[in-house]
């Protein structure tokens, strides 16, 4: 006997939902993260921290690739732009004064200022066009780091120092493997937390809608442009400070940082993560970290084992890995509702 | 009696497998070097190099008894990359010595990392100056030529063949095109030679000819260029076509025509002329038997990548076997002032800046081929001691 | 006053006619991406590597002995079954998602990543140069100018216009801009949009195969080859009018005649940020380009 009277009548806030569920899964994420942290630990290690360090760093470049693809639908094959100016920036100002907190407020800074103007130009055009105008902005970039020996030219910048951390109530060295792969993590998470919380917002949804359709938004009142530019700008400071971190864990930046295979690379690991779960970036990261360094030591061809892998994900498994898992935690949580 | 016997007779056995096992515990030593991407061809000489040398070095009893495993790991020719599978190498394979970066970047940021690991590494084909002068580091030891060797000696010959020339200057747009162009204006300019103008052109370009105007309107007698791999290709055969390379003297730096590219620029890579280290010409039976023996095993020409990164294996053997052990500060002051046998004749492994010094060969390309024209001697060649952290 | 006609003469005319050779080898390049993309709203990352493929069948076949004229014939016909195959097998099947543009991008993009790697697996990574099938040189207005450059700019042109003659004046090329403008209707009418639309992919990329071909003599053969021209590619194609022939071969000349002077005045390096700079205001200016859509122009 059914017990139709006790059906919920309010409808399902799908995306609300969905959020929540990549909340989930950043939790797990977080846990598994800390759990590692802690064998690294008691083992002394150093090399599989800081490479989980390093998975982290270019998950954040990968969240900057998901705010604009999964939210505006429009895909950047340029955000190393901004990853890479953060990398410099925070390189350069570390090696003046080996401030953490100067260092990212430099970046911060520098990447908002940046990221508005680039955005005036960029989101003038969509689709396709968007596609090949950050991949342009990036080339330029790239070119001009290339060539400007003020900043090391092609060779880049080594020297740069270990800093300490002054967290208040703690202060750790950024060659510690295991508090700064902590740190890092927390660093991630929080800009993850950031951008969901900012595409929850009323302003958020604005641009799902204008994914859905995008004649229909001004019809409702909100503007597209402020929408988009915004979604530009986080996703530009996101990318940035992620890029900060990279001298501080490695102690050198180059212009390889800002080169294509960069912006590549994260477009690579949203889509096999999960287009707009935000969570899919991390897992991605991790994921295709792990893929490289363990297909790398087997073949020196592993390029093309990534490129038919990705291709094979783009066919069948559009919605990513994320995907797979997302739509259980939404039907988990869904169905405590009730 | 029979049982203490059995007691000292169990413990000799016992001291003596442990020591065998000590003994027989292999020396490490990584290589991180591209194995895919653009510079995968050098890397392959890299790898072919290190693996002749280790075969030789491990079937006469390795170093101290003890014998060498090579660990390869993949550097994409990116300094990130590089960096990564470096402290792979260093943290979980334990390595006692690396080598094998190609590009400056990598050398540098990887000297970096060595440094931090408490390690030593070598680099075997990055010939920017900066990795032994102003960006010199502790840990770092290079065993081949640096850009300022090179242009010493290819300067005093192209001297000796176009007095005073009008020289044009013709390089890729990034850190090495520039400083090699740098470095061999200054060196040639001192020799009384005239420059007739320069040019950059960006990084893989692949038509020159909006360059031949200039070039045309400059009249040089000699052409110094610093381009490589596809960007020689195309550089040269266009000039070719343009008939460009009739009166003209091409010289440039010792990566712009190597084994690699020199098949595809076949005929315009004639008269080419280059300041190395080495050449398969190099007329003596150590080299003799290196070529053979290198030929035998890869069905391939070795070149100064090749050799100088079989060099690299003796160089460790001898610094390991003078300090008697592997630990880091005791082989780096074993490697100060090192001299050790190669193909090239005997190097010398400067204290003062970790460069090696060696006579500088003048190579010119005829049919295919290149031809030792001119030497310089190891002392004459060296540029001064430039490096001031130690 | 001497100085200034010697400057045209021998500085500015000069890089203008050899521009004008680079020009013809960005054209044909280009006009295959300019079809896929007008047509098929389809970003072709892959467009590159398949210019690359071309090459290297020609180096391939070549080395066989098989004649350079032979070769321009064979080549694109081998690769006109590889792009069919390619549009009904993988772009065919992410077509009707409603992220389109996003999901063919990515998957050509991967699609170019695998043949760059197959392609530096099978040949090996170092480069190779196919013999220049005519050799010598010839003056023009006291320009030397090598024979095959000559040949090139020729064939070129007669390429380009046997291209706009299929499309414009044959009936194939009406249901191709018929199923361009409104794949509905022409659909409704009896076109086989399907079957046009994998042929007109496989048309651009027989033409990418061909421009690979001529190009390899001087531009030599090399697993990275793809990424020499994209760039430019996309933006002579952006630039000219996505779809539009006569777009591409204006924007194409024009923008490596832009390059060639540019590079007399201001450093090389900047000649690259410059076309872009053109791109974007094209972009944002009039984005349908120069000569506007296939089919809608």
């Amino acid at each position: 006997m059914a017990d139709m009277s006790s059906r919920s009548q309010k409808p399902v806030d799908r995306l609300g939902l969905a959020m929540r569920a990549s909340h989930v899964l950043v939790a797990i994420f977080v846990v598994l993260g800390l759990i590692c942290a802690a064998i690294g630990a008691a083992n002394q290690d150093t090399f599989f921290l800081r490479l989980a360090t390093e998975a982290l760093i270019f998950a954040g470049l990968a969240l900057s690739v998901d705010i604009l693809l999964g939210y505006t639908g429009l895909l950047s094959l340029g955000q190393a732009l901004y990853f890479g100016m953060g990398a410099y920036i925070s390189a350069l100002v570390l090696k003046e004064v080996p401030s953490f907190w100067l260092a990212m407020g430099a970046v911060l800074v520098a990447s908002f200022v940046v990221s508005l103007l680039a955005g005036m130009v960029a989101n003038r055009v969509r689709g396709v066009y968007f596609a090949l105008v950050t991949f342009g902005l990036a080339q330029v970039a790239a070119r001009a780091v290339y060539n400007t020996r003020a900043i090391g030219a092609s060779d880049g910048l080594i020297g740069i120092p270990i800093v300490p951390i002054n967290l208040g109530f703690g202060t750790f060295m950024s060659s510690s493997p295991a508090p700064f792969f902590i740190f890092t993590l927390a660093f991630i998470v929080i800009l993850y937390l950031i951008s969901a919380y900012i595409l929850d917002t009323p302003f958020g949804r604005i641009l799902v809608a204008l994914r859905a359709n995008e004649r229909r938004v001004p019809f409702l009142g909100y503007s597209t442009w402020n929408a988009r530019l915004a979604a530009y700008v986080l996703a530009g400071v996101v990318a940035a400070l992620s890029g900060a971190l990279y001298p501080m864990l490695r102690g050198f930046v180059s212009p390889e940082l800002l080169f294509f295979a960069t912006s590549g690379n994260a477009v690579i690991t949203v889509v096999t993560g999960g287009v707009g779960t935000l969570a899919g970036a991390l897992y991605g990261s991790v994921i295709l970290t792990v893929l490289k360094s363990v297909v790398g030591s087997m073949t020196e061809h592993h390029l093309i084992v990534i490129g038919l892998l990705f291709m094979a994900v783009v066919i069948f498994l559009p919605k990513g890995l994320m995907g797979l898992v997302r739509p259980r935690i939404e039907r988990m949580l869904s169905g405590g509702d009730r | 009696m029979t049982k203490s016997t059995a007691l000292v007779a169990g413990l000799l056995a016992a001291t003596a497998i442990t020591t065998a096992a000590v003994a027989q515990e292999p020396i490490k030593i990584g290589v991180v070097t591209p194995l895919s991407g653009t510079y995968a061809p050098i890397g392959q000489q890299v790898r072919w190099g290190l693996e002749l040398a280790t075969k030789e070095v491990n079937a006469a009893g390795g170093i101290n008894g003890r014998q060498i495993q090579l660990i390869f790991e993949d550097e994409e020719a990116n300094p990130s990359v590089a960096v990564q599978k470096a402290e792979k190498l260093f943290e979980v394979q334990k390595v006692d010595f690396l080598t094998g970066t190609v590009n400056s970047g990598s050398t540098l940021a990887v000297g970096q990392t060595a440094e931090r690991a408490g390690k030593l590494i070598a680099t075997t084909v990055s010939f920017a100056d900066s990795i032994t002068t102003d960006k010199c580091s502790p840990n770092v030891f290079r065993v081949n030529a640096r850009a300022g060797q090179q242009s010493t000696a290819l300067a005093a010959w192209v001297a000796k063949q176009k007095p005073k020339a009008r020289v044009y200057f013709l390089g890729p747009d990034y850190e090495m095109g520039r400083s090699t162009v740098a470095t061999f204006k200054k060196t040639v300019e001192g020799l009384g030679a005239t420059s007739a103008g320069e040019v950059f052109a960006p990084l893989d370009s692949k038509d020159y000819t909006q360059y031949f105007g200039q070039l045309r309107q400059a009249k040089p007698e000699v052409l110094y260029t610093s381009v490589a791999g596809n960007d020689t290709v195309r550089l040269l055969t266009q000039m070719q076509d343009f008939g460009l390379l009739g009166n003209l003297l091409v010289v440039g730096a010792s990566g712009t025509v190597t084994s690699q590219n020199i098949g595809a620029i076949g005929a315009a890579a004639d008269g080419f002329g280059t300041g190395v280290g080495y050449s398969t010409q190099i007329d003596s039976p150590e080299n003799k038997k290196f070529v053979e023996a290198f030929k035998a095993a890869n069905k391939a020409d070795p070149d100064l990548y090749g050799a100088d990164s079989y060099g690299l294996i003796y160089f460790y053997k001898a610094a390991v076997e003078k300090a008697k052990s592997t630990e880091t500060d005791k082989v780096r002051s074993a490697m100060a002032d090192l001299q050790w046998d190669t193909p090239q004749g005997r190097k010398t492994m400067r204290g003062g800046d970790h460069q090696a010094i060696q006579p500088m060969y003048v190579v010119r390309v005829n049919a295919g081929q290149f031809k030792i024209v001119d030497k310089v001697g190891g002392e004459e060649a060296i540029g001064p001691d430039e490096c001031k952290r130690f | 006053m001497g100085g200034i006609t010697d400057y045209i003469q021998f500085v500015l005319a000069p890089q203008m006619i050899t521009g004008l050779a680079l020009g013809v080898a960005v054209v044909l390049v280009a006009l295959g991406l300019t079809i896929i993309f007008g047509l098929l709203d389809v970003i072709n990352m892959a467009h590159g590597e398949f210019y690359a493929v071309g090459a290297y069948l020609a180096l391939a076949l070549g080395a066989s002995g098989i004649s350079f004229w032979i070769l321009l014939v064979i080549v694109p016909l081998v690769m006109l079954p590889v792009g069919y195959a390619v549009e009904r097998g993988l772009i065919q099947r992410v077509f009707n998602l409603p992220d389109r543009h996003v999901t063919t991008l990515l998957l050509t993009f991967g699609l170019g990543l695998v043949i760059e790697e197959a392609l530096k697996i099978i040949f090996g990574a170092n480069t190779q140069r196919p013999p220049t099938p005519i050799s010598g040189a010839v003056e023009l207005m006291g320009v030397l100018l090598p024979s095959y450059r000559l040949f090139l700019i020729v064939i070129g042109a007669a390429i380009v216009i046997a291209v706009a003659l299929i499309i414009n004046k044959t009936t194939l090329g009406s249901l191709v801009r018929a199923a361009a403008f409104d794949s509905n209707m022409a659909a409704s009418l009896g076109v086989p949009v399907k079957r046009v639309f994998a042929w007109t992919f496989a048309f651009g990329v027989a033409l990418a195969g061909l421009a690979g071909v001529l190009l390899a003599p001087i531009y030599s053969v090399f697993p990275t080859m793809g990424r020499d021209f994209i760039f430019l590619a996309f933006t002579v194609v952006i630039v000219g009018g996505m779809g539009s022939i006569a777009g591409a071969v204006v924007a194409g000349l024009l923008l490596t005649q832009i390059q060639a002077i540019s590079s007399l005045i201001v450093p090389p390096v900047w000649s690259d940020p410059l076309l872009f700079g053109i791109m974007v205001v094209m972009l944002v200016v009039r984005p349908q380009g120069l000569f506007g859509r296939l089919g809608h122009g």
